[in-house]
């Protein structure tokens, strides 16, 4: 039966455009899911955000200002401040800069030369879930106590082709840093101690000299006043980085966001607006080519009018006509899905191997693929529709 | 299916007359299953009008069409795809063929939807028909009595409590005539069917129960 409805059906099937549908489609789609896909692929540059995870983390700190130093008006944040940013719904959650309240020495021995740098040191903590570096060592003991440190990535950098390339010293990876012993002397309360230390990570997120809270805490109790001071400085992890409302709140406080965070977040922005753009074209294109394959059926079922009323007339229900139509442009639109995944992933190959070079591998097609069906899927629903509704209208007419 | 029923019907174009000298139109009249009506009619009364009444592509009349008490307006797409495949067979006039399949693939066609006649019934079919050796010919290419007698193995490809032809032999010749009319009599019989034949003049030739004048 199939066969001969077929035969019957075909006639009038116009393959220029059909053809005309499935190219238009194909580009539609696939700007759609490259654009989808290179936005995943790229984000994470922009970002900075080793995690991988999709949100962008600020320190802020308050406008030093020449009278308010003089004043003595502080820099520190209040807790009504506080509570005020945590009530902006850009924010997911606010952490606290404690900074050490004693005096540090941090000794650096040079191998068994019995020479040894020392210089004057402070150490600041925040909750470790605003931490981008895991280790197993990031923990503290007071029965054992020694310090594990982690750096802002900057100060290796900046040692590595500041220093060491105009003094001609070796450069050092991160995993020889972490094998110097240091040596911190930590003194306050009339309590002077020495501590081993080591360096147990990099972070490119926070630029300071972190130490675990655990430990920061119980500095503060040994050598300070414990740790009651107001912050100076707070992370704050935003979950729409680059929003504009981010810039207004931070002037209207008068608040400074450390580093080029706001940037990199400007930068996110744009290029979520663009990707957007492209998007839209992309959607565009795909409806356009909705509609020529819309216009393109309804002109197939017009010419066939006479050939479908007459099958209505043999006791075929108008469902077992539309079918053979059904069935064609569900062929039609899966071969423009796979196709339109395939060209991305070849055309993502370009682009690729420039992304490797940022040191970017790539987020996964899972994205990109759930978009896809889900575009076809709605143009082969809107086609599936229309054709049955207009073989449900010739139906009554068949005179 | 047992009784299809006519009650004060009149088509939309013929609004307004009183009395048309009609024993169809504006009358109560009652086809049994089981008996053989011939509807005579000059042309233009209707008579293409009534077959399409009465198999469900045209609403355009007044009074009411029934099939045993239930109004044939209300039934659905469903129920009327089920009436054209085991209650109602129809000749339409104008044979509605499909001219770019051959003449085995339009009744296929129809058998494909019904499963009611094995290959070789249809085959013998063709052959009593005298166009076993146009079985494989394109519609298009055929005569239009050779048409005719295609249209006519394709109706009788279903199960049907009622037969409906719309001028069966206008186009066939009296020894032709006498076959159709026989083979349509003895499909008739064996199912146990009522036969509702239309004539402009050329009448099928079966033994009718009743001549109704449209």
């Amino acid at each position: 039966m199939k066969g001969l409805m077929w035969k019957l059906l075909r006639r009038h099937v116009s393959a220029a455009q059909l053809g005309g549908f499935a190219v238009a489609n194909l580009i539609g789609l696939t700007i759609v899911i490259l654009a989808v896909q290179f936005y995943g692929d790229v984000r994470p540059i922009f970002n900075d955000d080793e995690s991988f995870i999709k949100r962008d983390y600020l320190v802020i700190t308050r406008k030093v200002t020449g009278m308010g130093a003089l004043m003595g008006s502080g820099s520190e944040f209040s807790g009504d401040a506080i509570a005020d940013l945590e009530r902006q719904d850009w924010v997911t959650k606010v952490g606290k800069f404690q900074t050490s309240e004693y005096s540090i020495n941090a000794t650096v021995g040079l191998g068994n030369s019995g020479r040894s740098m020392s210089t004057q040191f402070f150490f600041e903590s925040i909750p470790d879930e605003f931490i981008d570096v895991n280790s197993s060592d990031w923990r503290f003991n007071p029965q054992r106590p020694e310090v594990p440190v982690i750096v802002s990535k900057d100060y290796l950098s900046l040692y590595n082709f500041g220093f060491a390339a105009a003094q001609g010293m070796p450069k050092l990876s991160e995993g020889m840093m972490s094998m110097i012993p240091l040596q911190f002397t930590l003194t306050g309360n009339g309590i002077s101690d020495v501590l081993p230390g080591r360096i147990v990570g990099f972070s490119s997120r926070l630029n300071t000299i972190l130490v675990p809270e655990e430990f920061m805490q119980w500095s503060n109790r040994r050598y300070g006043n414990g740790g009651t001071s107001a912050p100076s400085r707070l992370i704050v992890e935003v979950n729409t980085p680059g929003d504009v409302r981010i810039a207004d709140y931070m002037d209207a406080k008068g608040y400074e966001v450390g580093g080029d965070k706001m940037n990199s977040g400007k930068a996110n922005y744009f290029l979520s607006v663009v990707i957007g753009i492209v998007i839209a074209v992309g959607v565009l294109i795909s409806l356009l080519s909705f509609f020529v394959l819309m216009l393109s059926i309804y002109l197939l079922l017009q010419k066939n009018t006479k050939k479908l009323q007459d099958l209505l007339m043999l006791g075929y229900h108008p469902r077992q006509v539309a079918a053979p139509y059904i069935r064609m442009v569900v062929a039609i639109n899966g071969v423009v899905l796979v196709a339109s995944i395939v060209l991305m992933v070849v055309a993502r190959s370009f682009y690729m191997g420039m992304l490797h070079a940022f040191g970017v591998n790539g987020s996964s097609l899972a994205a990109a693929i759930v978009v896809a069906v889900a575009i076809m899927g709605c143009i082969t629903a809107g086609n599936v529709i229309a054709i049955r509704s207009k073989i449900n209208q010739l139906w009554r007419q068949t005179d | 299916m047992q009784r299809i029923e006519l009650n004060n019907m009149l088509p939309a174009v013929f609004a307004g007359r009183a009395d048309t000298g009609s024993e169809v139109w504006l009358r109560n009249l009652t086809l049994e299953r089981g008996k053989k009506y011939l509807i005579s009619a000059e042309s233009g009364t209707g008579k293409s009008s009534l077959c399409s009444y009465i198999y469900g592509f045209r609403t355009d009349y007044s009074g009411v069409l029934s099939f045993d008490g239930t109004d044939v307006r209300s039934l659905d797409v469903a129920r009327w795809c089920e009436v054209r495949c085991r209650h109602l067979a129809y000749l339409p006039q104008e044979l509605r063929l499909f001219p770019e399949l051959t003449a085995m693939e339009n009744v296929l066609l129809k058998n494909d939807i019904t499963g009611f006649k094995s290959m070789r019934d249809i085959v013998q079919l063709f052959e009593m028909l005298g166009i076993a050796d146009k079985q494989n010919s394109l519609v298009d290419k055929m005569s239009i009595g050779q048409q005719q007698r295609v249209a006519i193995i394709r109706t009788l490809c279903q199960p049907y409590d009622f037969i409906m032809l719309d001028e069966p032999v206008s186009h066939l010749d009296n020894a032709n005539n006498a076959i159709v009319a026989s083979l349509i009599a003895d499909e008739a019989e064996r199912q146990g069917a009522g036969v509702i034949a239309t004539s402009v003049g050329n009448n099928v030739m079966i033994n009718v129960d009743k001549e109704l004048k449209l």
